[in-house]
Parts: C-alpha cells; sequence; structure tokens
C-alpha cells in the first residue's frame, strides 16, 4: 500500500527550457524530467543555430574561410582564427615568422581572457551575484579596445591568416597590453573576493554537477571541465602547438568534480594567460608578420602599390586562393572551451573537400545529463554555467 | 508666469494625449532578452557597465510578456523561426523589432539550406543595424531612433 | 610509446589487416571493414587511447567505398594522437557508442549532417536539424542554395512562409 501511495507522488514531470530562455546562454533547449525537483533526465536539443558553415566551406577558397570560423566560438574568434589556420598551414609546412608567432600567442590568450570574463560574468549572473557581471565586463571591454586597436573590430576580427597574421600592430597595442597585464591579476582579485569564500557562491556550486574522472574521459569533454575533474591535460602542453612550448606556465587542475572546482581552474587559468602575456611581452622581437612562402603569402599592400608582380600575385591568390596538396590535415587548439580542432580533407583543390569542425562545446554538452543527474531543477542552470556552452559553435 | 498666474491649482501639466502617452513608452523599453548569436554578446556588452542601457530606461526582461521591443540579436535559422515569431506573439501590444546585425537583417554570409534570409520574414522589423556584429554604439543609435518614431506615432487615432 | 611501436603491436595483433600512414603531421591507420571494431576496442583497453576527440564522415559519391569515417583518438598518458580511417561501400556502419559514451553525440550529428547509419546506436535521431528535413546536406550531391524544405512543415501553426 505504501509502496503504491509512493509512486504516485513521484510522478515524471517534463519541463520545457528554452530555446528562448536567459540562462541558456543563447538557444539551448532542455527537455528536463523531474521527479519532484529532482532531476531524472535532461536531454537537450540543439541546431537552432544550425547554419551550416561546414557546407559553406566546401565551397570557400582556404582565405574566404577564416571569416566563418570567427562566428563559431564568437566569444574568443581570433582561437578559432589560429586552429584553422594551424590546420591549413599543415598542409604546406611553412615556417611562420618569430614576430607573427608572438602576436599569436597574445592574442589567443587575451582570446581566453576575454571567453572566460563574459564565462565567469554571466554564469555568476545566472546563480544571482550581479556585481561580478559589471566588473567582468568592465575588463573585458579593455581586451576589446585591444582587439579594436590592432585589428579594427571588437569581436569578429579575421585577423590571423595563413602563413601568419594579416599586418603587424601600432605601438599603442603595446601600451594598453601593458596596462592591462599590470592590473588584470588584480582584477581577477577583485572577482575571487567576490565569490571565492563566499558561502552563497559555495553552497550553490560545492559538490553540484559532479563528473567523475572516468566518466570525464569516457564522455570525451576537454578544456576547463576535463581539468575540473582532476586530469591533468592541456594541448599548450601536452601537444605544443606555434611556440607555446618556449613559455613557463602551470595547467590549472583541480579534481573536485564540481562546479566550483571549474570555477577555480578557470580563474586560475585567467592568471596564467596573464604570465604567458607578460612573458610574450617581454620576448617579442620585430621583423615581419607574414610568410614569404610564395605558396601561400599574400603581398602586403605596400608592396602592391609599387610592384607589378605583387599585384598580379595578390590579385590571383585572393581571386582564386591557393590549392591544398591531396590528404588530410588536423589542427587544433586548446580553445577556452577545450579543444577546438579542424579536420580537413583536401582533394587537390582550391577548397577543402571536407572540413570537420571539432567543437569542445559540442562534445561537453554531450556530458550535461552525467552532470546534472540526482541534483535539483534550481541547480541545472549553475551546471549549464559551468560547461560554459557557445551555441555558435555548438551548432555550426 | 503672466496669462498662466493663479489659472490652475497645484501639479497639473498640460500636454496633448499622445504626447504623455508616447513619453512614457518611450522612456521605459523594455526588451526581452533574446539573444540568438554573437550579435547578443555585443547587447549584452550594450547593457553591461560600460556602455549601461540602463541610463536610458532600457531594462532587459527575461519574458516576452513584460516587453515591448524585442531585438533579434543573431542568426535566424528554421529550426528557430517558429520560436521566434512565438516569442513575438506572445508580447502585448504596442512593440517593435530591431533587427541586430547582417544575419537578422539579411541572413549575412550565411545563405545556406539552413538560415532564415532575414528575419523580416517572419515578423514585422522597425529598424535594421548593419554590422557583423555591430558595435554597441550602433545599437544604441537604434534605440535612440526607435525613441523618436515613437514620439511621433499617433495613440488614439491611426 | 610512440608511433612506430604502436603500429608493430597493432600489427601482431591484427595482422594484415591494418596499414598506417604519416602525413602532414597527422598519424593514420587504415583498418579493414571487417575488424575495425575490435582494432577500436583494443585501442581504448589495450593501447590506453581512453579519449576519443572526434569522428569524421566523408562521403565520396564517386568511389566504390562511398564513406570514409576517421576516429580521432588521443592517448592522455603518452600523449599521442592517431587517427584510425575505416572506408565502408554502403551507408551503414557498427556504432562505438559502447567503446566511448561521448561517441553518442559525434555519431548522431554525423548520421544527421553525412547520413552514416550507426548500427547499435541507442538513439539515432537527427540532433541539429529538425526531425522533417529531407537528405543529408554534407553528402556532395545536396545543392548549397535552395531552400525548398522550408515550408515543407509548419509544425506549430503559425502560418509561417518563406520568400527567399
Amino acid at each position: 500500500m505504501s509502496a503504491m501511495v509512493k509512486d504516485n507522488l513521484s510522478e515524471i514531470v517534463t519541463v520545457n527550457m528554452g530555446p528562448q530562455h536567459p540562462s541558456t546562454h543563447g538557444v539551448l533547449r532542455l527537455v528536463v524530467d523531474l521527479d519532484g525537483e529532482t532531476i531524472v533526465g535532461v536531454r537537450p536539443d540543439v541546431g537552432f543555430l544550425h547554419r551550416g558553415v561546414e557546407k559553406l566551406a566546401e565551397h570557400r577558397t582556404y582565405h574566404q574561410f577564416i571569416p566563418l570560423t570567427d562566428r563559431l566560438d564568437y566569444l574568443s574568434p581570433l582561437s578559432n582564427n589560429l586552429a584553422y589556420c594551424l590546420a591549413v598551414e599543415k598542409f604546406f609546412d611553412v615556417k611562420i615568422p618569430e614576430r607573427a608567432e608572438y602576436l599569436r600567442v597574445i592574442f589567443a590568450e587575451l582570446a581566453r581572457a576575454a571567453s572566460h570574463l563574459v564565462w565567469i560574468a554571466t554564469h555568476a549572473l545566472d546563480i544571482g551575484a550581479m556585481t561580478v557581471f559589471l566588473y567582468a565586463f568592465r575588463e573585458r571591454e579593455l581586451i576589446l579596445d585591444m582587439f579594436e586597436i590592432a585589428t579594427g573590430q571588437r569581436m569578429t576580427s579575421s585577423w590571423i591568416r595563413v602563413g601568419g597574421i594579416r599586418e603587424d600592430v601600432p605601438p599603442l597595442f603595446f601600451e594598453k597590453l601593458k596596462e592591462f597585464v599590470s592590473i588584470f591579476d588584480d582584477r581577477i582579485n577583485t572577482y575571487e573576493n567576490l565569490l571565492t569564500k563566499n558561502r552563497i557562491w559555495l553552497s550553490r556550486t560545492v559538490g553540484i554537477g559532479k563528473l567523475s574522472r572516468e566518466d570525464a574521459l569516457d564522455y570525451g569533454v576537454s578544456g576547463p571541465i576535463m581539468r575540473g575533474s582532476g586530469i591533468d591535460f592541456d594541448l599548450r602542453r601536452d601537444e605544443p602547438y606555434g611556440i607555446y612550448n618556449r613559455f613557463k606556465f602551470e595547467v590549472a587542475v583541480s579534481d573536485g568534480c564540481d562546479i566550483y572546482s571549474r570555477y577555480l581552474v578557470r580563474v586560475k587559468e585567467m592568471r596564467e594567460s596573464n604570465k604567458i602575456l607578460q612573458q610574450a611581452l617581454d620576448q617579442i622581437p620585430e621583423g615581419p608578420v607574414m610568410t614569404d612562402d610564395p605558396r601561400i603569402e599574400i603581398p602586403s599592400h605596400e608592396d602592391v602599390y609599387e610592384k607589378m608582380e605583387a599585384l598580379i600575385r595578390r590579385f590571383y591568390i585572393i581571386t582564386k586562393g591557393f590549392a591544398a596538396p591531396k590528404g588530410e590535415a588536423y589542427g587544433c587548439v586548446e580553445a577556452p572551451k577545450g579543444e577546438l580542432g579542424f579536420y580537413i580533407v583536401s582533394d587537390g583543390d582550391t577548397k577543402p573537400y571536407r572540413l570537420k569542425i571539432r567543437a569542445p562545446s559540442y562534445v561537453n554538452l554531450g556530458a550535461l545529463e552525467a552532470m546534472a543527474k540526482g541534483h535539483m531543477l534550481a541547480d541545472l542552470v549553475g551546471i549549464i554555467g559551468s560547461v560554459d556552452i557557445v551555441l555558435g559553435e555548438i551548432d555550426r | 508666469m503672466g496669462l498662466m498666474e493663479h489659472k490652475f491649482s497645484d501639479n497639473i501639466i498640460t500636454s496633448t494625449v499622445d504626447g504623455v502617452i508616447n513619453w512614457a513608452r518611450r522612456s521605459s523599453l523594455w526588451p526581452v532578452t533574446f539573444g540568438l548569436a554573437c550579435c547578443a554578446i555585443e547587447m549584452m556588452a550594450a547593457g553591461a557597465s560600460k556602455y549601461d542601457l540602463d541610463r536610458l530606461g532600457i531594462i532587459f526582461r527575461a519574458t516576452p510578456r513584460q516587453s515591448d521591443l524585442m531585438i533579434v540579436a543573431g542568426t535566424v535559422t528554421r529550426k528557430m523561426a517558429p520560436v521566434v515569431r512565438k516569442v513575438y506573439d506572445q508580447m502585448p501590444e504596442p512593440k517593435w523589432v530591431i533587427a541586430m546585425g547582417s544575419c537578422a537583417t539579411s541572413g549575412g554570409i550565411f545563405d545556406t539550406y539552413s538560415t532564415v534570409q532575414g528575419v523580416d520574414e517572419i515578423v514585422p522589423v522597425d529598424f535594421y543595424i548593419p554590422g557583423c556584429p555591430p558595435r554597441p554604439e550602433a545599437l544604441l543609435d537604434a534605440l535612440v531612433a526607435l525613441q523618436e518614431k515613437i514620439k511621433s506615432d499617433k495613440v488614439l487615432r491611426k | 610509446m610512440n608511433f612506430s611501436d604502436l603500429v608493430k603491436k597493432i600489427e601482431e595483433k591484427f595482422p594484415s589487416k591494418t596499414s598506417s600512414y604519416e602525413k602532414f603531421g597527422s598519424r593514420f591507420i587504415v583498418v579493414d571493414r571487417s575488424c575495425y571494431k575490435e582494432l577500436l576496442r583494443s585501442m581504448k583497453y589495450d593501447f590506453g587511447f581512453e579519449y576519443l576527440v572526434d569522428i569524421v564522415a566523408t562521403h565520396w559519391p564517386k568511389r566504390k567505398e562511398k564513406f570514409d569515417i576517421v576516429y580521432n583518438l588521443f592517448s592522455v598518458a603518452n600523449k599521442i594522437r592517431v587517427f584510425v580511417k575505416v572506408a565502408i561501400e554502403g551507408d551503414k556502419i557498427d556504432s562505438v557508442v559502447d567503446i566511448w559514451k561521448g561517441a553518442n553525440y559525434l555519431e548522431r550529428e554525423q548520421y544527421d549532417l553525412v547520413g552514416v547509419k550507426f548500427e547499435g546506436h541507442p538513439d539515432l535521431r537527427r540532433i541539429l536539424l529538425p526531425e522533417f528535413f529531407e537528405g543529408h546536406p554534407l553528402r556532395k550531391d545536396y545543392p548549397l542554395k535552395g531552400r525548398k524544405w522550408f515550408n515543407n512543415a509548419d509544425e506549430q501553426g503559425l502560418g509561417l512562409k518563406f520568400s527567399r
């Protein structure tokens, strides 16, 4: 008899959340099965932002695709540029000039800081801390101002090109960067003062959204979620691309496996990014920023105005593009969300035959159900925030 | 004050009905948070510390039932189109729509099998903002322009 | 363990079923259709490739084997990345969800966009596109333009009609 009563009480209710919901960070739809307040199942429904980027890539030359990569993970466009360009450069085995390598690192780490700042802002806002949102966006504006000085665009700058970067940065950029590097650590202290030992923050995050080490590997999650589950893995150190092996930095790892440890990992990563920026500022040499490899080089504007052959070459490479040899190449970076990879199949044409984007948020979202099961509905918002999804790269 | 002196009791302002109602409407535009893609981040930046939309009386609401403005910020896909329309239908009159960015305006660079070529296929649009994504200043400009538009509305007679 | 050791061990375990090559910085193991699942299983449990990074399906309409499936594997312990490639004639292949749970979403995506059917998958539905979509857009014979399916189903009865 009691069992029957219990059965009546524990009826499973299905609740729809999204796609228009302020805490799903875009257009994510979740179908949540609830037993009272407890989550017994989550079925993410994605694709509301599916724009067909991979199909477009098959009809764009290698250079023309760069602006489309900006719009994948729109919180850190320059990381996406870098991953794509690394993949294309694999075909040509090209030597990138030193200054361009350093500028790439600077851009990638600034993009990481900008992305994590949006994460801490929205994540804290979801959980109820409005102040952090206002502080974090203040610092993000500093970074976007630097991007604007260097590239002319705040967000979707398409600045990293195959074979280097588009153009050298003006001296004002370095002044602003020095200023930013000197204050950023202190600004992170501000966020930590607001959150790290905040009792409300702790009770909303500690022990919530558990993902064990084994599950993390099984689901293939990457980035801060993987490191928040105690796996010491970072592509910047373990499969170094560019010149990352020259920098001294620690890989942030925390083995709490919950939202709080992911928070700690990301905050530490911002500090480490700041260290890398400092080192890059100290070491950056003068020199060209675009390779002189004739297969992929785009002649600079100064050359085009003066030399006939540069004009012809530029016209040719912009209109027709360059052909990659037959085969497959894979380039990946440790993007703010995790491992971002571009797998390109070439059939010898100037356009990719097939381009597959390994989007970190997409794979991380697959582990959402494992994280959310058994927790309260109100915690789901915090768990989504800790996954740090960007729908642009999930849906592509 | 001359002629007007002692003609009215305290706390009375004379104006037209249109003037009062339009003043109230344009001074408290509440947009529904409808971020779709990249432009949503710039929309958030416009609402955050540096650009601070609150000073214009613009406060983002999470529900369409309390909003009178929809800022479509980002790419609208075929799968999302019914949702956009449904959110719009749920908003009370009077309502306005701003299409923010190239994608919402015309599909932008995504001329593919799944992208709606402009949100005006689904809902009527009052203002289009160019840019990919537009700067927060551009959004502010559109909002001020919308306030000007509301100013010249006729409330009682169409 | 480096790549040549790995290739040797795989050769011992699966004699004359595999071949390997290294090109453009990526290491490939090409495996025969008959034993690719055993290979993938032993990649995880014997050789330590615990981390399934990605699954890519490529459509080759003019070839006899219509699809290439590439599994992107990484060994966190040995820090080595290996691509396992298998070519299939039809559009059916066994699912690897029982080996890596993360394959669930990756396979659903490839089914949705390329149209490879993963047999044994617990929940093989479209994921990015709506259920009423016809065809698989990343196949080579799918037209780039043309939004013919747009007005096919007005699923919520809102009267949506698209002209462009």
